[in-house]
This record gives structure tokens, C-alpha cells and sequence, in this order.
């Protein structure tokens, strides 16, 4: 009797692949069910078993994972570094503010405005990338993300006041978002539709281009392609993805501020990509996560430090908002310096060595 | 006998470009002159770093072999402990600083002895080349490069180093500005009694300087020996016979 | 008044100067981009109010104290952060840098609160008339003392012997490697100072407003200064804090307050399109 034996992982059940999306697709499906009710098939679940995560947080995480994609679509694949990030949240914020709040227009148009605000918001903040490059090019960023936030700061004042800028309820049609639920089935397809448009823009002829742009100027010069244009091109696409994000972000708030985009919101983006991994596209994704999961963690742990004493319980129960942001710092810095190609590079060396272990046994 | 320079089975990788030497032996005795001889690429540059620490910087690695000086090994060592052990270096493309004067380019070169000790040494270097006495407030990226070279040389020297590295010295350079410098090398080398080693692509002029040649292509020492013996044989003939052919057309 | 104005914005200029002075030795030195300058200000003053007010020091003793600790803090900060990432790309250490201002700030809010706080020292904060101008005696002092250490760092780095070794170390790295300079001191140095000149800036800043977290902000004016100055030119850093200092007081009182930021970013922005080097800086590549 013989037996057709094969042993790599690749191969096996030609449906274990398809069992395997079909499973990942009915958690997702399943988790809003789970976050609100905190129970599984009858089961109740303890706030530390699931990790202290809401599902608004999970909506939040969603929306800030526009902004993760399309700064690692811009910094990783077309090589342009920018720390002022969260200006295009801005630019989203007020044009979602005047089409939305001040015009009245209907919510999916409101998106699209945003979206166009954005592109053309990030034609301009591109333009100094036709000058100077590198540290100049980032610096112009950090100036520009001030610049806008102040235009955003006379917008509220002018029109609003100092409690901030208000949305109205987001409603597509008649179906109103008006649940946490609601808003994750409708952002969940969103950003996987993101995803997969960048992931397939990076394929494309001009996104290898840009991606050997981004390694050799020259040589993607002398094939032929205009280097400046395809940056501007990939600025506007990351911004307008970006002004989506704030958009959303505005209206899932209900109310913003300029306070709301800060220098300190700009970096943490760069924090997460850092954190994921830079240049690819799931690092965006497990930055976010992880931008998600350190607030509650810590949370959680300050809700047990009941038990512990002194200087730990102080740290934690006093100054528990602040924690996050120097733990974040930290994790960063610590990355940086022993392991600077995040999470995601982490498990693909991870998995290359365990590749190689396995193809020599 | 301790060699003045002993280097051993040496092999360097750059993370980018791969094995650039690969098991290269090579050994300078007390007050001897080497060459060495090799086309560009062929990782003489390489070595020079290898010996005086500057590989890091260049992003190469030591894989394998040793290197020593005075029978002390250089491996590991900071560059700037083994100028202060009597390393000297005339690295290529001269590296003199060039926003500051003649003078204060050697006196960072005297930073390393006594005060005392100073103006000495840098008298010594401006009898050597009295050109750079002329110069001696003038900043140093206004110098030609003649000018700039005896800058370079003058500041290894200050030290009177035992053991001196000159990279291409005479790359750039005008034929007859050249052998003025070899001049004043070759009896400055004599009087300090210091070993050299002579890097250069122009192989006749190393070969007249040098008691000692070796040649490294791609990476590997091919030959090595007398000088004469090295100037006679095919391989450089027919190697560098192209490179002196240029020279007397240029 | 526009004499009033100029006075207030030359001697915010001055302080201004001596921070981007800091800045840009640490450029110049390591390459450097410093975002954790801002905090390095504001740490000068916390170290100043702890001296001073909390535990009493003399104020001659305490002024030691304040320059001593930041300079240790700033070789601290080479050692541990900076060196790791050495031959890395800039937005690494940029990114190292910032998140590193992240955690001091956090560090500041953990051991002092989030209220701001008030420091008084013996530097006489009353007003001389001048004519019919209000010459304020804090700002005197502050625009002096900053003179006076910028012109000492001028003469520290041209006549003594360890300047020329840290010039000679800014003009080419691997020439100084060759010639037997010990870089990581230079480094270190230049860290040491960078961060002194910033605590002495932060602790004019800190008795001018309040002691917090915010004079980060006040303290990032000197990235602007020294872009606007010229990055690689130590005279250039000064210019631009002088600079930034008239113009963000000019703004202030002829605009308005609030829009110092956008006015001073706004010709940051300016120059970086239109000459990066700036003033007096030269052309040279972008790095990265």
C-alpha cells in the first residue's frame, strides 16, 4: 500500500486554505456580538479576558487604521517620510465639517468631499518634495501639520466655538449609524476595500515603479518614469485616504477639536508603523492593533493593581492616563534600537528561520 | 622577529557587497616598504580599513584571520587607540579638514602627543614641505591637491608614527608633484625608521618605491615578492602595462 | 510700542539663540536631528525649580547643579539612544529622538503633576524705564547671561585645543578617525553641551512663563531657528533664534497671539522651499 506523503505545510487539504478565511471571516463577523454581549455561546467573559477592549475602541482602531495604511503606503512603498500625518485627519475633519455640518450634504458625500480635500490637500503638502528631499522634505511636513491645525483652530472659532466643531449623524440613506455594531459593519468592509487598494496599487505598474523609486531614484528615472509625479500621485492617494480616516473619525466623535490633531496625534501614527512595521501594509494593521490593545492593557492591570503596593500601585492608579503614552515612547525606542523592522518583521524572520530549520530536517 | 604589520588568513565581508578579501596574508618587516598593488575594486582600500579600524564605519566585518602590529593585535581596537600606538594613515582622497587651516590640521594631527612636543613636530613637517609653511592660515579645501596631499601626509606624520598606511597617494596628482612627495617619503620614512605600506594603482611608481610588492585581484593575494621580481613578471606586465601605457599618453 | 516689541523679541531672541546654539553642536557633531530638544529646555527648567525652590540650594550652587545634571542627561541620552542607532537612517533617530521627548515628557508629569509651576529665582524680574521705554530687568539679565554663554561656546570651540578636535570632528568624521580623535567623546561633548545650553535656556524660559510640559513647545522653536539659520553653521543657529524670537513678537503683538506658530512655520515653511540651506547655511544633499 502506498501513501502520497507530504509533509510541507504548503500543500495539505486544498479546502484547509478556503476553511481557514471562511473561519477568520466569521470572527470578524462574530466579534461585535461578542464585545457587546462580553459573553461566547452562553459563556460569560471577564473585562480581563478580553483584554478590556470595547467594540468602540475596535471602531477607533479601525478609523486610525486608514491612517496607519495610507502613511505606510506613503512612507514604506514611495519612500516620502512624513511626521504631519494627522493634518490630512484635519483637512478631513473641516471639509466633512462644511460639507456635512454647514451644507447638509448627505453622509457618502460628505466622504467623497473628504476624500477629495484630502488628494488635493496632499498635492500641495507634495510640493516640497519637487524641491528638497530627505530631512528638508520631513521638516516641511512638521511645518505644514502646524500650518494646517492653525487653519483648523480659525475654522472652528470663526464658525463654531470653543467646544468644538459638531457633526451630525452619520446615515447612509435611511440606515443610520447610530450603534457601535453599526458603525464596525460599516467601517470593517471599508478598510479591507482600503487594504486590498493598496495592496493591488503597490502591484501595479507604477506601484513597483514607485517601490523601485523608492530604492533607486536613478534607475527608475531612466526607465522612463517621472519620479516627481508618481510622489505627488502617491501623496495625494495617501491623503485622501487619510482625510477619509478623519472624516469618520469627526463624525464618530461627534465633535472635534483642533486640540483633537496635535503634533502628538501626527506621531503616533509613525509610532504604530514603527511598532508594525514599516513599508508594509499589515504592519499598518498590527501597529493600530497594538495601539488598541496598549491603552486597555494597561487599564486592566491598573483595575487589579488593587493587590500591589507602593511606587507600582501608585504609578499605575495615579497616573494611569499618562502610562500609555511613555510606555508607547518606550516600545518605540526600544524597537528602534534592537529591532527596527517591527512586529511583522519580527515573525517573517521568525518564520525564514523556521523555514530553514525545516527544509534541512 | 616581530613583524611591524603581520596580517594573517584575512577575510572581509561589506553586508552589502559580499567577500571583499578573502584569505589575504601579507607581513611588513621593522622598517620595511611595501606595496601593494591592484586594480580598483580589487579591495586594497579594504585592507587599509581593516588595519586602522575603519571598517565599521564602512559597514565591513572581519570574518576571519588576524591582523597585528608590533605583534599586538589591531582587531577590535578603536581607530583612534592605534594612532596613538604608532598608526599612521594617508587615507585615500586625502581627508584633510577642510574648513580648517593648514596649520590647525596638523596640530589636531599633534592632538594625540604632549604640548610640549608640538610645535616640534610641526616645525619638522613644515621643513619637510615648505609649502604648507606658506600656507599655513589658509584653510585647507582652498589648497590644490598637491598642496592638499602633503596636508595629509604632514599630518600622519606629526605623530612620527612606526607604521604608516598610504592609500593612494598619488591619485589626481601631477607626475612630477608625485615624485616630489615619494621624495620626501621615502626620507622622512628612513629617518623615523617607520615601516610603510604603499597602496596604488600606479604600479611602476610603487614598485621603484618599495623593497617589497604584493598584488591583490578580486579580493586574493596573487602574487607577491621582490619588487623587481613582481615588476618582471607576466602577470603585471600584461596587467599594467596598460596603466603606464596611459601614462605616457596623458 | 515697536521699540517695546523689538526689545522683548531680541531677548527672547537671544535665549532662542543659545537653544538653537545647543541644537545645532549636536547636529553638527553626530548628524542629529534633535526633536527631544524642546524637552532638554524643559527639563532645564524642572532641574531649576527643583534646585532652586524645592530643595533651597544657593542659587550660584544651583546654577551648577542644573548645568552639571543636563549635561549628564544629555551624554546619557548619546550613550544609551543615540550611539545604538549610529549609521542608521535619519528617520530612525529622528523618530528616536521624538519618542524619546514622548517619555521624558511623561517622566515630568509622573514626578511633578501636570500643574504648571512657578519658579522664582534671585534674578530681579522689576522694570527700568529707558526714555519712555519699559526695559524689563528679567529680560536684560536672560539676553545677557545667553551672550555670554554663546560667546563662551564661540570661544571654547575656536581657540582651545578639545574645540578644534570637536571642529575637526564636524568637518569630516573619518578624517578624525584617521587622525587618532576619539569620536565617541566628541559625541558625548557635544551632547553634553547641546543639552546645557538647552537647560540654561529652559531656565530663562521657565521663570519668563511657567514652568510645564508646554515649554517643549516654546523650546521646539529652535528647530525653525536653525533651519531658518542654515543647519550646518553654528553663526546661522544663533541668527535664526534672534530671528524667530523678533518675529514671533512682532506677530504676537500685531497680529495676534495665537498666531506666532503659524507665522513662524509658515516662513520655516518658506525657506525650506525656497532656500533649505538657509541663510547662511550651504547647499548640500538631503540626507536620507
Amino acid at each position: 500500500m502506498t501513501h502520497n506523503v507530504d509533509s510541507s505545510p504548503r500543500a495539505g487539504l486544498p479546502w484547509a486554505r478556503t476553511l481557514r478565511w471562511l473561519v477568520a471571516v466569521a470572527a470578524l463577523v462574530y466579534l461585535p456580538t461578542l464585545l457587546t454581549e462580553r459573553q461566547i455561546f452562553g459563556y460569560a467573559l471577564s473585562n480581563m479576558q478580553l483584554l478590556n477592549i470595547g467594540l468602540s475602541q475596535v471602531n477607533l482602531m479601525l478609523i486610525t487604521m486608514l491612517g496607519a495604511l495610507s502613511l505606510n503606503y506613503l512612507t514604506g512603498s514611495a519612500g516620502l517620510i512624513s511626521i504631519g500625518h494627522a493634518a490630512f485627519y484635519a483637512v478631513g475633519a473641516m471639509s466633512a465639517a462644511i460639507t456635512g455640518s454647514q451644507w447638509g450634504w448627505p453622509f457618502p458625500a460628505v466622504l467623497v468631499a473628504a476624500a477629495l480635500s484630502g488628494a488635493l490637500a496632499g498635492l500641495f503638502a507634495g510640493l516640497p518634495s519637487l524641491r528638497v528631499r530627505g530631512l528638508y522634505f520631513v521638516l516641511s511636513t512638521f511645518a505644514l501639520h502646524y500650518i494646517v491645525v492653525f487653519i483648523f483652530m480659525e475654522y472652528q472659532f470663526k464658525f463654531f466655538d470653543v467646544v468644538g466643531v459638531p457633526y451630525k449623524a452619520a446615515e447612509l440613506g435611511s440606515w443610520a449609524l447610530n450603534t457601535p455594531t453599526r458603525w464596525y459593519f460599516f467601517l470593517l468592509p471599508l478598510v479591507v476595500a482600503v487594504y486590498w487598494l493598496l495592496h493591488n496599487s503597490l502591484r501595479t505598474r507604477e506601484g513597483r515603479a514607485m517601490q523601485a523609486m523608492r530604492d533607486h531614484e536613478l534607475a527608475a528615472t531612466a526607465n522612463g518614469i517621472d519620479v516627481r509625479i508618481l510622489r505627488l500621485k502617491a501623496f495625494a492617494f495617501s491623503s485622501s485616504i487619510a482625510a477619509v480616516g478623519g472624516a469618520l473619525y469627526a463624525y464618530y466623535l461627534t465633535n472635534v477639536t483642533s486640540e483633537f490633531f496635535g503634533i502628538q496625534f501626527a506621531i503616533q501614527f509613525i509610532a504604530m508603523i514603527i511598532i508594525g512595521g514599516m513599508g508594509s501594509l499589515p504592519g499598518a494593521v498590527v501597529g493600530a492593533a497594538v495601539w488598541l490593545l496598549l491603552p486597555s492593557i494597561i487599564n486592566g492591570l491598573a483595575a487589579q493593581a488593587g493587590d500591589t503596593t507602593g511606587l507600582v500601585r501608585s504609578m499605575l492608579f495615579d497616573h494611569k492616563p499618562q502610562l500609555v503614552q511613555p510606555i508607547f515612547g518606550s516600545v518605540v525606542i526600544l524597537l528602534l534600537i534592537f529591532a527596527p523592522w517591527g512586529i511583522t518583521g519580527m515573525v517573517s524572520r521568525l518564520q525564514a528561520k523556521f523555514a530553514a530549520r525545516r527544509a534541512k530536517s | 622577529m616581530t613583524q611591524a604589520l603581520e596580517i594573517r588568513d584575512l577575510s572581509v565581508r561589506y553586508a552589502s557587497k559580499g567577500l571583499a578579501l578573502d584569505s589575504v596574508s601579507l607581513s611588513i618587516p621593522k622598517s620595511g616598504v611595501v606595496a601593494l598593488l591592484g586594480a580598483n575594486g580589487a579591495g586594497k582600500t579594504t585592507l587599509i580599513r581593516a588595519i586602522s579600524g575603519l571598517l565599521p564605519l564602512h559597514g565591513g566585518q572581519i570574518v576571519q584571520g588576524s591582523i597585528q602590529m608590533d605583534g599586538q593585535s589591531v582587531l577590535g581596537v578603536p581607530a583612534h587607540t592605534l594612532v596613538r600606538r604608532g598608526l599612521g594613515q594617508v587615507p585615500e582622497g586625502r581627508l584633510v579638514f577642510k574648513q580648517l587651516s593648514v596649520e590647525e590640521n596638523l596640530k589636531v594631527g599633534a592632538a594625540v602627543l604632549p604640548r610640549a612636543t608640538e610645535k616640534e613636530r610641526l616645525d619638522g613637517v613644515y621643513a619637510l614641505f615648505p609649502r604648507l609653511l606658506e600656507r599655513r592660515r589658509q584653510a585647507a579645501g582652498w589648497l590644490s591637491g598637491g598642496e592638499q596631499q602633503m596636508l595629509a601626509l604632514g599630518r600622519a606624520l606629526v605623530t612620527q608614527p612606526r607604521l604608516l598606511l598610504v592609500d593612494e597617494l598619488s591619485l589626481g596628482l601631477a607626475p612630477l608633484i608625485v615624485s616630489a612627495i615619494y621624495k620626501q617619503l621615502d626620507l622622512v620614512g628612513k629617518t623615523l625608521g617607520a615601516s610603510i605600506l604603499v597602496v596604488e594603482q600606479n604600479a611602476r611608481l610603487a614598485l621603484n618605491f618599495a623593497a617589497t610588492a604584493y598584488v591583490l585581484e578580486r579580493g586574493r593575494i596573487t602574487l607577491s615578492g621582490p619588487s623587481e621580481e613582481v615588476a618582471l613578471s607576466a602577470v603585471v606586465k600584461e596587467s599594467y602595462l596598460g596603466a603606464i601605457k596611459q601614462e605616457r599618453e596623458a | 510700542m515697536l521699540i517695546q516689541v523689538l526689545l522683548s523679541g531680541i531677548a527672547l531672541g537671544s535665549i532662542y539663540g543659545l537653544v538653537a546654539l545647543g541644537f545645532a553642536v549636536i547636529f553638527k557633531a553626530t548628524d542629529v536631528f534633535n526633536f527631544a530638544q524642546g524637552m532638554l529646555v524643559a527639563f532645564g527648567a524642572y532641574f531649576a525649580v527643583t534646585t532652586i525652590n524645592l530643595l533651597g540650594l544657593p542659587f550660584p550652587v544651583a546654577i551648577l547643579a542644573i548645568v552639571a545634571a543636563s549635561a549628564a542627561l544629555g551624554v546619557i541620552i548619546h550613550v544609551v539612544f543615540i550611539q545604538p542607532l549610529s549609521g542608521r537612517p535619519m528617520l530612525a533617530v529622528i523618530m528616536l529622538t521624538i519618542a524619546l521627548s514622548i517619555v521624558m515628557r511623561a517622566v515630568i508629569e509622573i514626578l511633578y503633576g501636570l500643574q504648571g509651576r512657578t519658579l522664582t529665582t534671585p534674578i530681579p524680574t522689576g522694570i527700568f524705564m529707558i526714555g519712555e521705554v519699559r526695559v524689563s530687568q528679567l529680560h536684560l539679565v536672560a539676553a545677557s547671561v545667553s551672550w555670554v554663554c554663546m560667546a563662551a561656546f564661540f570661544a571654547f570651540f575656536r581657540f582651545t585645543p578639545i574645540g578644534l578636535l570637536m571642529r575637526a570632528t564636524a568637518d569630516g568624521y573619518e578624517a578624525a578617525l584617521v587622525s587618532g580623535i576619539n569620536v565617541k567623546v566628541m559625541n558625548r561633548l557635544a551632547w553634553g553641551i547641546g543639552a546645557s545650553l538647552a537647560a540654561v535656556g529652559g531656565l530663562f524660559l521657565g521663570q519668563l512663563q511657567i514652568v510645564s510640559t508646554e515649554l517643549e513647545h516654546i523650546g521646539l522653536l529652535a528647530l525653525p531657528a536653525v533651519v531658518i539659520g542654515g543647519m550646518q553653521s553654528i553663526p546661522g543657529a544663533i541668527i535664526g533664534g534672534l530671528l524667530v524670537g523678533l518675529i514671533e513678537q512682532l506677530a504676537a503683538t500685531y497680529i495676534s497671539p495665537k498666531s506666532t506658530d503659524i507665522v513662524v512655520y509658515g516662513l520655516l515653511l518658506m525657506i525650506l522651499m525656497v532656500r533649505p540651506w538657509g541663510l547662511f547655511g550651504q547647499r548640500e544633499l538631503g540626507r536620507v
